[in-house]
């Protein structure tokens, strides 16, 4: 028994080290995935690198960490685990793992990577150098049903708060709930509009020093959103719980809903078929201080500073984000393509155009979510959409009341 | 037998040093931690900085953590009173010999072997939906306007609701090991004294239930402390004033939230210490307040 064993354990011994052997005849790299296996952009991955294995011959070791990465990323990367390649936020990449990031900036030249400017150069203002690459970017905006435009005879997009104010009655008119609003986006929302009257640096201002009532253009942001529930414009039951009231956007019983692209993709999954989107930049308002910007934000790609095959980790991540594999990505999981010279699904016509002249992303909620009192005033934004407050001076006044 | 002290430390010291590392280690770091001004859960003790009592200064000043707190508050009292209410209320029915017991303890059990998530799903989706839930249905038929169940007034309540649905089967299953371990004798001596069965169940039920009642008392407390899994399902997409609790405000301090980058792990560990302190006080006011019966049994 004891020698039948003995020979039992040198094979085993024998078949690690011939595995070792095996493997270290091509270069590996090690992929921390933002993911779960299974999930459409996960798929394009693992195809992505079996398909990198055959052309280069490097091996890309993948696990999947889901959206709880954050919570490992610090740790592993400051105990030096054995991560190539990781993937996150790219706020998150550009402002708290930069001590563990590669510079990109001379292999990015190298291979001609372009991208979008507004990531990049956001990337290199936050660590002082490329730390990331775009995967899956994201625009917000006002996304809508094109076939409820159609109905309610709508041909031409809202630019400013009047137009789309004349847009919604034209979908009430119709029978359509103009806007679907859900609960969990109301500081999205909100937030928007407030940019719209006072820019993120007014904003800012505002958080550090309250005054929200004092303050005209507050003031009537908050006003433009009562009246807008006043005129009964929201869909019936917003805000709702997500996702419910935008689910009603591809049932066809909403018009229209500020959010993310990323709402086409769950909508679309909700509803069970394509919707037809359209989408618009945040309407402008009357002398307000900021009438274009978009938010911009995106899932990225970076690099271990300490990786030892920091180039042929570069090469996958080219590989991952553009031509035809991101094309893929982007057709698979609905999403913008991180190559600008890609196709963007028909639901997300525009969008490119859009991250492309998009010099200075909008945050989400920028700096009143570092706020002490964020989640109460979270709490009063979707009240505000729930028409608790009588006028706009009632709503800042309640801001007030948390400094 | 021989004691062998040698052998008797070799055999316990795996066991010591296991508590060591992954108890006591991790809890004197985090008491320390709170102490000191730290952005990383694992910066080196090198990068902390002392800072007092500032960390707890911090959380008691952010209105985020007094609102978790309040809801903790609401959790534990009114959820703890209802769901301890009706757990002992179903317990003593069950026990009592009626019809299909087995049956109902199986039902009014049934929520604790389905997933959370599953549970949260169809209360949030199925319950309260606005449109086509059950509850606004049976409000629709009885002839009022939709309500709505998720709203920022009502959110916390109805989390507080599907909790309770999800946790009475587990506390009526201690209570029920907990009356059946009452000698039946003292029922009957009590029958053929004239007691009726309230007189029963307030003079013989509930004394010799005192160690158990202060049981559930404690575990509720540290369930509702450590209360996380309930909050996010009813706020999916990030947190919210409704249904922040404890933990959740933790979490998002030590991680950071949706488009929050900053982090704060001294403050976190002081939110793990004031939550500590909690539970720690409950346990010695239940202790005091419920003395183990000295009835023998």
């Amino acid at each position: 028994m004891k020698r039948f064993m003995s020979v039992l354990l040198g094979l085993v011994m024998v078949l690690s080290m011939g595995g070792t052997v095996l493997a270290d005849d091509g270069v590996e790299i090690n992929f921390w995935s933002m993911w779960n296996e299974g999930e459409p952009q996960a798929t394009v991955i693992a195809e992505a690198a079996e398909a990198f294995e055959q052309e280069t011959g490097v091996h890309v070791n993948i696990e999947w960490k889901g959206r709880d990465i954050n919570t490992l990323l610090t740790a592993s990367l400051d105990s030096g685990d054995a991560i190539d390649i990781f993937e996150d936020d790219y706020n998150r990449i550009g402002q708290v793992y930069t001590e563990w990031t590669y510079d990109l900036t001379e292999m990015a030249e190298a291979a001609g990577y372009e991208g979008y400017a507004c990531f990049n150069d956001q990337s290199a203002a936050w660590a002082g150098y490329l730390n990331s690459i775009t995967e899956q970017p994201q625009v917000g905006g006002v996304f809508y049903n094109k076939a409820a435009f159609e109905e309610a005879g709508i041909e031409a997009e809202p630019a400013t708060w009047t137009e789309f104010l004349d847009v919604c009655a034209k979908l009430k008119e119709a029978g359509i709930a103009p806007l679907a609003q859900d609960g969990a986006y109301t500081n999205f929302s909100f937030y928007y509009h407030l940019v719209r009257y006072l820019g993120e640096d007014g904003i800012a201002a505002l958080r550090d020093n309250g005054g929200w009532a004092d303050n005209e253009q507050a003031v009537q942001a908050a006003q433009d959103i009562i009246d807008l529930v006043n005129a009964g414009y929201l869909a019936d039951g917003a805000p709702d719980e997500y996702p419910a009231s935008q689910t009603k956007v591809g049932l066809g019983e909403a018009a229209m809903v500020v959010c993310a692209n990323y709402v086409t993709a769950e909508v679309n999954a909700a509803v069970g078929e394509e919707v037809n989107w359209g989408l618009f930049n945040y309407p402008s308002v009357e002398g307000g201080a900021e009438p274009t910007a978009a938010y911009a934000g995106a899932n990225s790609l970076a690099i271990a500073s300490y990786s030892e095959h920091p180039q042929e980790a570069f090469d996958f991540i080219m590989y991952l984000v553009t031509g035809e594999w991101d094309q893929k990505m982007a057709d698979t999981a609905s999403q913008i393509p991180a190559d600008p010279s890609n196709t963007a699904p028909a639901s997300l016509n525009g969008t490119i155009e859009t991250l492309k002249a998009a010099d200075k992303p909008m945050t989400w909620c920028g700096s009143l979510n570092t706020h002490p009192a964020w989640t109460d005033m979270k709490t009063l934004f979707t009240e505000l959409f729930e028409g608790k407050y009588e006028d706009g001076a009632a709503f800042c006044a309640a801001m007030d009341a948390l400094y | 037998m021989k004691k062998n002290k040698t052998l008797i430390c070799l055999f316990v010291a795996p066991t010591v040093l296991c508590l060591l590392l992954m108890y006591v280690y991790p809890v004197l770091r985090t008491a320390v931690m709170s102490f000191f001004q730290v952005e990383d859960l694992t910066a080196d003790l090198g990068d902390w900085r002392f800072n007092g009592v500032d960390n707890y200064i911090k959380i008691f000043h952010n209105t985020g953590f007094i609102t978790s707190l309040r809801n903790f508050l609401m959790i534990w009292i009114v959820g703890g009173v209802i769901t301890l209410a009706l757990a002992l209320l179903m317990a003593v029915i069950l026990t009592s010999g009626i019809r299909f017991q087995g049956f109902f303890r199986a039902a009014i059990y049934l929520p604790n072997v389905v997933s959370a998530v599953a549970l949260a799903t169809m209360w949030v989706q199925y319950i309260f939906n606005y449109d086509y839930g059950l509850l606004n249905q049976l409000v629709t038929i009885l002839g009022f306007e939709k309500i709505r169940w998720l709203g920022t007034d009502a959110k916390l309540w109805a989390m507080i609701a599907a909790y309770i649905y999800g946790s009475i089967g587990y506390y009526m299953l201690i209570y029920i090991s907990g009356i059946e371990g009452i000698p039946g004798d003292l029922y009957e001596a009590a029958t053929i004294d004239g007691a009726t069965k309230k007189i029963q169940f307030f003079r013989i039920t509930l004394p010799l239930l005192r160690g158990i009642i202060k049981t559930t008392i404690t575990f509720w407390t540290i369930n509702a402390a450590t209360f996380y899994l309930w909050s996010k399902l009813f706020s999916p997409v990030q947190t919210e004033g409704s249904t922040i609790v404890p933990v959740v405000y933790l979490y998002d301090t030590v991680f950071g939230g949706k488009g929050v980058v900053t982090r704060d792990a001294g403050a976190g560990a002081a939110v793990g210490v004031v939550l500590t302190l909690i539970i720690i006080a409950v346990y010695l006011v239940t202790e005091r307040l419920l003395r183990s019966s000295d009835l023998e049994y």
